[in-house]
């Protein structure tokens, strides 16, 4: 085999490595993540504040954010930085407390924490549970395609919004276009407290 | 055919069979290899990249999904761009700045030209910064030739005359105090195509800090934060709610009223120019502008025309002017006077020596760096910030005890306590600094009292060393804090970025009995931290006590002095002392006592004294509520100082209005935001938001990686393709 062709097929043999391992990374910290952010979870409703899931981590669990029929389960964190979106959805600073009157923005990956949001509709409902063990249910009341260069938050003042915003479309292969997929939930009434012993 | 050609044929056909058989073998090998790949391959594609359209395919939710992407709508009235402001047909704003400095006293006149180029008539409201111990004193307002003078009412009636000119179609111009750095210009029905011209004068003292002479005029307004929960709309005053973009909260009742619309979009806004007059009153050594290219013509010792090279640059980040004396000529003390009818009034700097340098602090200090990663940090604000922070960093010894904290929406700090700055410890606190980003809100109170809880054990100088823009708020919330909380510490401000507050970095550190210094420029950090540095370390004078030899009708503010760093100079003003031939000054510095003794007489005249006095009196007076003085018997003697002294303030307005109505009564006024620029070197999705990036490369890693797959089964494929030809 004449020698171009021995180092074309390595260089093509380490290239294909070495994407098929960053993909598959980042999904596997996506879902791994998830897994060790449980444990902080259940800390920060114990009382402790600002868990950190790893020592060097800068962020941590805010709320938890569920959709049984779908099978979502996942730990929101606080802020929305690249480093953050990697390991779970993220809260974005600056926007109201989850759970409070405002309202308060989460973000994700299109592609992997809120690749499920393709499949939702208007009036569906999701769960989120806040720090102080309370669970809130939210009703979904607007979904709209936007173009991030000149968007900007809805305002509520007098109830509690959530909006969850990950990119569109969902399956171009070059990231970072400037479109969002944006769902706007409204709470609904019922807010649970945990029953005394129950296991969240 | 020799037995030599027949063993070579022989030898020959089995070296041929064995490189067939090892051929066909490494054929094998290589079959399997690709075979093994391509499984790879489409596990791993199968893995991720398909997953939605598997999902899709187990059953009818991807239907659903397709009949549910109808519930999407497109631009929605539920977000709002946040250009459309832009869009209106706002007054063109022009600005020149005229001053006279006359040793530490300038004269200002700020025009400010509103053109409406619409057909409609117009109402233009315009909040623009000035020096935070402005005195503003005139407002005129010129219409073509007429000029009408404004006078100075209470701010309620103020506002009444106003809007009672704006609604009888009259021309009129209001000029409210926000903050005293923050002010509002209205100006009222202007009509098409016409102009209207907002003069502004104001008197205002320079600062003379380690040998230089330092004039900042800011230029822009780096977007406020507002912390707090907005009050509800039933709460609302309809007399206080502004044309902000920020709700009023709980926090920041005025919120709506110190948040002005910033210009999006192509270009800046806003020329400026500047026109000064400098008479330093001694030769100068030195003379330059900060951030800004000037020309200057020289008339005479120390007499100087300072123009901006550009002509007009657009008001995006504060003017600097320094000036230094020539070797000698350095003022140990200066006195202005002005004689007006209701008597005398005395400005007084005077320059303690400079602490001798074996009395440099031997007791080691517990330093808290606190340092701001909130949005308006984003871009050359936050590298300043890192920088000076690295070099305090470095400056510490092995004795001292230090912390670092940060704050945006949550604050956060390197160690639970205050450490000892021993190499492993800085190490672990560098790297940290060296991480940091700018991002989400400005929470300040936490981070305050992050700092200010750190427990107060051994002997130490405990300093707190702030870096931040100011760009808060809920300032008297935070001056509050620090009054109660401060304890045996001190507080320093380093304000940072092309536009800080002036007035926070001033007051907090006035509150927390330390000083302030401005890096605006990454260039400037070194001179500036090392000026604070010699601050830090060096000792301060302390129990400042003022004498009069009579003091029969004298008034004198601030009536405590505050405590000097090395370089600063003490200063006050003075009324009355008519009868007054000398005073004494004496102070403390360690074990060192210091006294001068200074006479009361032969002051430079100048016109402005009684302005200056009467500012630091309404000073002194806003300064006591954050030490519960009473709001009502404080408000009604700002009152009066400040109706007696013609000046703006928190509870006094100036308004002028036109005689006779221009705008015919069937036409309707339009009111419109003038915006302001973003502050140089800013980001505005920090401030105001961008949202996040929410895709993750991988579907192009898996993609790319196929690619080099089926490259490979190519090589593969034309390899084994070519070989079978050959043979």
């Amino acid at each position: 085999m004449p020698r171009i062709k021995i180092i074309s097929v390595i260089t093509l043999l380490a290239i294909a490595s070495w994407q098929f391992g960053e993909g598959a990374y980042i999904h596997l910290k996506a879902q791994l993540a998830q897994y060790l952010l449980q444990q902080s979870w259940q800390l920060t409703l114990h009382g402790q504040r600002q868990v950190k899931p790893w020592p060097w981590a800068d962020t941590w669990p805010v709320a938890r954010l569920q959709m049984p029929e779908r099978d979502i389960d996942l730990i929101v964190l606080a802020g929305d930085t690249g480093r953050t979106l990697a390991f779970g959805p993220g809260h974005r600073f600056g926007t109201a407390d989850i759970g409070a009157l405002g309202s308060a923005m989460i973000s994700a990956h299109r592609d992997t924490h809120f690749a499920f949001l393709r499949h939702i509709g208007k009036g569906d409902t999701l769960t989120v549970q806040t720090d102080d063990g309370q669970t809130h249910d939210y009703r979904i009341i607007h979904i709209e395609i936007i173009d991030s260069r000149n968007a900007r938050l809805p305002s509520a003042d007098d109830r509690s919004l959530l909006t969850l915003v990950t990119c569109y479309p969902f399956d171009t292969i070059v990231p970072g276009g400037p479109l969002r997929f944006v769902i706007v939930a409204d709470k609904t009434e019922v807010t649970r407290s945990p029953k005394v012993g129950e296991i969240i | 055919m020799s037995r030599l050609t027949r063993k070579h044929l022989l030898d020959q056909t089995i070296w041929q069979e064995s490189r067939t058989r090892r051929s066909r073998c490494r054929r094998y090998l290589r079959t399997l290899g690709i075979g093994f790949l391509l499984v790879v391959a489409i596990l791993l594609t199968t893995l991720f990249l398909i997953k939605p359209v598997a999902a899709a395919a187990r059953g009818e939710v991807d239907q659903a999904s397709e009949m549910r992407m109808g519930d999407v709508t497109r631009g929605s009235l539920l977000f709002k761009t946040s250009k459309t402001g832009v869009f209106l047909p706002a007054p063109i704003l022009k600005t020149d700045v005229d001053m006279r400095i006359s040793g530490m006293i300038v004269r200002a006149v700020v025009s400010q030209e509103f053109k409406n180029q619409t057909n409609e008539w117009l109402e233009g409201i315009y909040v623009f910064p000035l020096p935070e111990n402005a005195a503003v004193d005139h407002l005129r307002m010129r219409i073509g030739e007429r000029v009408i003078e404004g006078k100075i009412k209470e701010r309620a009636e103020a506002k009444r005359i106003y809007e009672q000119a704006k609604r009888a179609g009259k021309k009129a111009s209001l000029i409210e105090q926000e903050r005293p750095n923050m002010f509002t210009n209205s100006v009222a029905n202007i009509g098409p195509h016409e102009t209207i011209i907002v003069e502004i004068e104001y008197q205002q003292t320079l600062r003379y800090d380690q040998g230089d002479f330092r004039l900042r005029f800011p230029l822009a307004i780096t977007p406020r934060y507002i912390p707090g929960k907005p009050i509800q709309h039933k709460e609302r005053i309809s007399q206080f709610s502004g044309t902000g973009w920020a709700q009023n909260t709980d926090e920041v009742a005025d919120a709506s009223r110190v948040t002005p619309p910033v210009h999006v979009g192509e270009g800046k806004v806003n020329p400026v120019s500047m026109h000064i007059e400098l008479d330093a009153g001694f030769p100068l050594q030195k003379l330059k502008s900060s951030y800004h290219q000037i020309n200057s013509t020289h008339h005479g010792t120390g007499k100087k025309t300072i123009t901006l090279a550009a002509g007009r640059v657009p008001a995006d980040h504060d003017f600097e002017l320094v000036w230094t004396p020539g070797v000698g000529q350095a003022p140990r003390a200066a006195l202005f006077t002005e004689k007006k009818q209701d008597g005398l009034y005395h400005f007084m700097m005077v320059l303690p020596p400079e602490p001798a340098e074996q009395a440099k602090q031997s007791l080691p200090r517990e330093v808290i760096y606190i340092i701001d990663t909130s949005g308006s940090m984003a871009g050359t604000s936050i590298e300043q910030a890192k920088r000076a922070l690295l070099m305090a960093l470095d400056r510490l010894r092995p004795q001292d005890r230090f912390n670092v904290i940060q704050f945006n929406s949550y604050t956060d700090q390197v160690f639970a306590n205050a450490m000892m700055a021993n190499p492993q410890k800085l190490s672990t606190a560098r790297n940290y600094v060296n991480r940091l980003q700018a991002n989400g809100g400005t929470e300040m109170v936490p981070a305050l009292e992050a700092a200010l809880n750190h427990t107060e054990e051994g002997n130490y100088v405990r300093q707190i060393v702030f870096l931040t823009d100011g760009s808060v708020g809920n300032e008297a919330r935070l001056f509050d804090l620090i009054n109660n909380q401060l304890r045996s510490r001190r507080l320093f401000t380093v304000g940072i970025g092309s536009a800080p507050n002036s007035y926070f970095m001033k007051k907090a550190a006035q509150h927390g009995r330390g000083t302030f210094t401005y890096i605006s420029d990454v260039r400037e950090v070194q001179e500036k931290m090392h000026a604070l540095f010699s601050k830090l370390e060096a000792p301060v004078m302390s129990n400042l006590q003022l004498e009069f030899d009579d003091d029969t009708d004298t008034e004198v503010w601030p009536k405590r002095l505050p405590d000097l760093y090395a370089g600063e100079p003490v200063v006050f003003a003075v009324k009355g002392g008519a009868h007054t031939q000398q005073l004494t000054l004496r102070g403390q510095r360690g074990q060192e006592q210091w006294r001068v003794t200074v006479p009361l007489l032969g002051g430079q005249a100048d016109n402005g004294v009684g302005a200056v006095w009467a500012r630091s009196k309404i000073e002194a007076l806003m300064d006591s509520l954050h030490d519960g003085a009473d709001k009502n018997a404080v408000r009604k003697q700002v009152i009066n100082v400040a109706l007696l002294h013609h000046l703006v303030s928190k509870y006094t307005s100036l308004v002028a209005v036109d005689v006779t109505p221009s705008r015919p009564q069937h036409e309707s006024l339009k009111s419109r935001n003038v915006a302001n620029n973003l502050p140089k070197g800013q980001q505005h999705e920090k401030i105001f938001g961008q949202l996040a990036h929410t895709a993750t490369p991988a579907q192009m890693h898996f993609i790319v990686g196929m690619m080099c797959l089926v490259l490979l089964m190519m090589i593969g494929l034309s390899s084994r393709g070519l070989r079978r030809a050959t043979h």
